[in-house]
């Protein structure tokens, strides 16, 4: 303290700079390392130990196990790999449906409110709203809609259709679908073929029904987010290209397709990017709503990682589970970067800046 | 604001005033809000409470036995047992004392979370079968508290709607179906439950079939008579004379009675409670489950007390859990919450008190509890999940595929 | 809008341009439509929330539709406020968020100046661990956080619940870009005079970015008042829950209590307020905010 201070006295401001910066830093860089850098490091060898949750991990009750806890969800059959590859096979379909749903919503709610409406404030404040209340208050309202005798299949037999029982149905929808045209059960090639301990009958099942719910759920909460992310990104376009574009006769479809689309590609590849890392996250819904059922089909390996070693005791292979999520999230980041590029790209850096509106991811 | 004086130093001071305010300002709120660590005597109580009533009734009895010992015995009370408890073991600084399901006895057994409670004053008034369940290589890690046994309860006026009468409680499987068959009308169906091991689990005991060999090394999961009882239960799927819950779209058989979406239903003494304070309009009557072809057979729900291996208060917790266990609070409990005492000595009274509930009671002599086995609870759990797709698997399917898991933590 | 410019084109344009601009009116007008019933999507489910924590147990499940609850009755807020912990849960709430947003809004203001203004060795590499930081999921550090919480002996205290909470990078982030886009002449001119880097910082900069700071102020209200994982893993007592995690746990009921909808909607209808108000208090800035970040 003193030293600084003495330092501080000398003349000429840039020869503290040093000092103050790293003092102006010091306590992200602390509360950083404490909780991020550290902790992962613990993380890393609990997923190599054989830690049942009693005692530290880093003392006598936790022993180096190698491999195992990865190998026990990667190539060991059993319960664990089972349960890790349906949460995998449940995650998939989601982001699946939920990604290029939720882009495309979110872009065309962000083109109707662009324009120069009355009452535009009110319906951008209206679908922007849900994104920002609780998950939790979210997620009861959805069990709320959705429960078997709710507003939604009660809305459904006014159309004089019968709802499913939604969060308690456990039935694949591509397995529904395929259902109406008579095929109830998989030829045998798909049925005893297996990877990750699911057989590629259920690889192929869809999300179901219940995590259905969960879809729409997400894309309610997260298009208000992303519309704001496109609305400013078609703000940005020049006002002259859409006049020039309007003098040409083209069509608005295809001065969207051709004008806007390629414009705000960018932005496109923010919110997908996104919408990756938040899909693959989800937790907070499944630990309020179904803790995984029915059938394991909401189970997602966030909740699956919390639960093994929160629930289970088995730290390790729930250490295992965050960090395989973890290479999963990084390489869906990388390959849609990948796909999206476009010829006039931004600076890396740039990009970034532009991929966080908030840190609040959905 | 704050600024006046201009030196350099002055500024240094204020940032770090301004941080050291907010960090006396987290303290201060973590000091208030942190809870009371154990004093020398003072022991923690964690529960899972079943509803206010429960709540209560173990708040009184703790209160009467710091009355008595001088004590100090705090109860809490879990939101989530099984996950606060889990943390609180790997936090280190578990509860002293805890509710402990014989599901979950083994595994914290193992992982050296629980002390033994051998030597327990009261460990010889137990039923000897609770004091099994909860025994693992050999030592006590739980002291029972209670028991439920699941029965068939049955919703008595749709019984007499019917045409029904006391003369047709069902003896047999043949009479189950039959009767079913009889109440599914007027968009009810005959029988509904959980899809859960701990309800189906009842026509595997009666068909002769259980989880594990005698010498509990070998898991039977998909034995003969396992696959005659789930090919009985989806018999009864099939035509239509049973649902699950989870088709019905209701969280637990006790909701199908009361919404009159069933007219039976299997489910265990905590269904006293839940009628009289949700559906106080619908009568119903419990009556042992039937004979299967092996006869007699349900499943029983042990509620225990464990003690933390971490505990540093050993001797009062023991104390404790010795009160807690004893005829009087343990009937209190029975009044309070319909639960059955552990205490082989209270049974005459109970069953006095509540010549209704016979049932329950009567199935103690043949219920089974889970085998004390380390991660069963994992694999129950998956048992669980699996049988929510009961109505379009083949039973042999879901058999198969639980022995394997259960035959993984056997060995 | 456009026919001011397109004034002088020969009359040919003039005819297309009328008929771009009746097809402009119905496309108003359909715009108009499809916005309508959109909007009533995203509203009505909260309307049902609202008007269902007014119903009582069976009029919630029997006509979970009407709007009009009948009878009218408060009894699922009187039972939030009687049977559950409810004024505790939003007395933890209140002090972990108001904790959380000013020290964030401090550090995040800090750390952002120094990025953007002071020049010394190590500030890249320090920008390259804050950005690498943002790459790390959030749900991934779920055990890891409390591996460590539990460490440092934080566990189920209001340290272990706040302090983790307070990394940040896009909020350092934000302020850093805000910094830069401030014109240094204003700083230079107080270098010259001999105030010092905090009182620069302090009394000169920091007012500056009040945008910004509301900004932070925003977001890292709603993060931690919307947090519910990080509750989950750093505390255990019930004297400890907040109100995301007391009404999570409202949602998960045992067995013979039944649906309770009123109750658990009236619960997420109230701790719906805070952020709500806020949302509204901000509308504006908060529209802008993401678009700000957007554009830099």
């Amino acid at each position: 303290m003193a030293s600084i201070t003495t330092r501080l006295r000398e003349p000429g401001i840039r020869g503290h700079e040093a000092a103050a910066g790293w003092l102006f830093l010091a306590p992200v860089i602390v509360i950083l390392g404490l909780f991020l850098v550290l902790p992962i490091a613990m993380a890393v060898w609990v997923s190599f130990s054989d830690w049942t949750g009693n005692g530290s991990p880093l003392g006598a009750h936790a022993h180096w196990v190698g491999l195992a806890n990865y190998r026990h969800l990667l190539t060991t059959p059993g319960l664990d790999q089972n349960n890790f590859g349906t949460s995998l096979r449940n995650n998939l379909y989601y982001v699946l449906f939920v990604v290029p749903v939720q882009t495309a919503v979110a872009l065309f709610l962000a083109v109707l409110v662009n324009r120069r409406v009355k009452l535009v404030g009110f319906f951008r404040t209206a679908f922007y709203f849900p994104s920002v209340t609780s998950s939790v208050a979210i997620t009861i309202l959805f069990l709320f809609l959705f429960s078997p005798t709710g507003v939604i299949n009660k809305l459904l037999s006014y159309l004089g259709a019968t709802g499913p029982s939604w969060l308690y149905d456990p039935r694949g929808l591509f397995h529904v679908v395929l259902g109406q045209f008579g095929v109830h059960s998989p030829p045998s090639s798909l049925a005893n073929g297996f990877f990750l301990g699911v057989s590629y009958w259920d690889w192929l099942s869809g999300p179901s029904i219940a995590m259905c719910v969960f879809v729409l759920m997400a894309v309610f909460t997260t298009s208000g987010t992303f519309m704001l992310l496109f609305l400013a990104a078609l703000q940005n376009i020049d006002d002259s290209i859409n006049e020039a574009s309007a003098l040409d006769g083209a069509t608005e479809w295809r001065k969207f397709r051709h004008i806007t689309v390629p414009m705000i590609r960018p932005t496109i590849f923010t919110v997908v990017t996104l919408g990756l890392i938040g899909t693959w996250q989800v937790f907070d819904q499944i630990y309020v709503g179904t803790k995984g059922s029915p059938l394991n089909t909401t189970l997602t390996p966030a909740f699956l990682s919390f639960n093994q070693s929160f629930n289970n005791n088995e730290w390790g292979v729930g250490a295992a589970i965050a960090f395989i999520l973890f290479a999963i999230i990084v390489f869906f980041t990388v390959v849609t970067r990948l796909a999206t590029r476009s010829p006039d790209h931004v600076p890396r850096r740039r990009r970034f800046l532009k991929a966080q509106p908030g840190g609040s991811a959905p | 604001m704050f600024v006046h004086r201009s030196t350099p130093t002055a500024r240094w001071r204020l940032a770090l005033a301004v941080v050291t305010t907010g960090a006396l300002a987290l303290a201060t709120g973590a000091a208030l809000g942190s809870p009371t660590s154990g004093k020398a005597s003072s022991v923690t109580a964690l529960i899972g409470s079943s509803g206010p009533a429960e709540t209560y009734a173990v708040r009184n009895a703790a209160k009467a036995f710091t009355k008595q010992t001088g004590i100090q015995l705090n109860v809490i009370v879990a939101s989530d047992l099984g996950q606060q408890l889990a943390q609180g073991f790997a936090s280190g600084n578990p509860p002293d004392i805890f509710y402990l399901g014989n599901d979950q006895v083994a595994t914290y057994a193992k992982a050296g979370d629980l002390a033994p409670l051998d030597n327990l004053k009261n460990v010889k008034s137990f039923y000897p079968s609770l004091r099994a369940a909860y025994t693992y290589k050999g030592h006590l890690y739980a002291a029972p508290k209670d028991f439920s046994t699941l029965a068939l309860i049955i919703n008595t006026a749709s019984w007499k709607n019917a045409g029904l009468t006391a003369k047709d409680y069902p003896t047999t499987w043949a009479q189950l179906a039959s009767v079913a068959k009889k109440l599914t009308r007027n968009g009810q169906v005959g029988l509904c439950t959980n899809p859960e091991f701990h309800r189906l689990g009842v026509f595997m005991l009666q068909a002769g079939g259980w989880l594990v060999s005698k010498d509990g090394k070998t898991a039977t999961v998909n034995s003969k008579a396992n696959q005659t009882a789930f090919n009985f239960v989806k018999s009864m799927l099939a035509n239509g004379s049973m649902k699950l819950t989870n088709q019905l779209g209701v969280g637990w058989g006790g909701e199908g009675l009361g919404k009159s979406m069933c007219a039976m239903t299997i489910e265990g003494n905590w269904i006293a409670g839940a009628m009289k304070a949700d559906y106080p309009n619908v009568g119903w009557k419990a009556v042992e489950l039937p004979k299967g072809p092996a006869g007699r057979g349900t499943l029983q729900y042990d509620g225990g007390w464990g003690l933390a291996a971490a505990s540093k208060n050993k001797a009062d917790a023991m104390a404790a859990i010795t009160y807690l266990t004893q005829t009087k609070v343990e009937m209190g409990n029975a009044k309070a919450f319909g639960v059955m005492p552990s205490v082989m000595a209270d049974r005459k009274e109970w069953s006095k008190t509540y010549p209704q509930y016979a049932a329950f009671l009567a199935a103690a002599d043949y219920s089974r509890s889970i085998p004390p086995v380390p991660d069963i609870a994992t694999v129950l759990g998956d048992f669980n999940q699996q049988l929510q797709g009961l109505p379009n698997t083949d039973p042999k399917t879901i058999l198969n595929r639980v022995n394997g898991e259960l035959q993984a933590i056997l060995k | 809008m456009s026919s001011a410019t397109a004034a002088g084109r020969p009359s040919t344009a003039l005819r297309s341009e009328a008929s771009a601009a009746r097809r402009r009116r119905v496309g108003k007008l359909v715009s108009y439509g499809v916005l309508a019933a959109i909007a009533i999507i995203y509203v009505f489910p909260f309307v049902i929330a609202v008007v269902t924590s007014f119903k009582t147990d069976p009029d919630a499940t029997q006509n979970p539709l009407s709007l009009a609850p009948s009878p009218a009755t408060t009894g699922a807020f009187r039972q939030l406020y009687q049977d559950q912990d409810f004024l505790l849960w939003l007395k933890n709430s209140a002090i972990v968020t108001l904790s959380v947003t000013f020290l964030r809004v401090f550090l995040d203001s800090l750390a952002g100046y120094a990025l953007a203004r002071l020049r010394f060795r190590g500030r890249g590499a320090a920008f390259a661990t804050i950005v690498a930081v943002m790459a790390v999921p959030g749900v991934v550090l779920l055990i890891p956080k409390f591996l460590m919480i539990r460490q440092l002996g934080m566990y189920d205290t209001y340290y272990g619940m706040i302090i983790p909470l307070l990394v940040d990078a896009a909020g350092v982030f934000i302020m850093k870009n805000f910094f830069e886009s401030i014109p240094i002449s204003v700083e230079e001119s107080a270098r010259i005079d001999g105030a010092s880097i905090f009182r620069i910082y302090w009394s000169i900069v920091l007012p500056m970015a009040r945008p910004a700071l509301v900004t932070i102020f925003i977001l890292s209200f709603q993060g931690s008042w919307n947090e519910l994982a990080h509750f989950i893993i750093s505390a255990q007592s019930s004297g400890l829950n907040t109100l995301t995690k007391g009404v999570a746990q409202l949602a998960s009921g045992q067995l013979g209590v039944g649906n309770r909808y009123p109750l658990k909607l009236a619960a997420s209808v109230l701790m719906t307020i805070p952020v709500a108000v806020l949302f509204f208090v901000f509308q504006r800035r908060i529209m802008n905010v993401s678009s700000g970040a957007v554009k830099e």
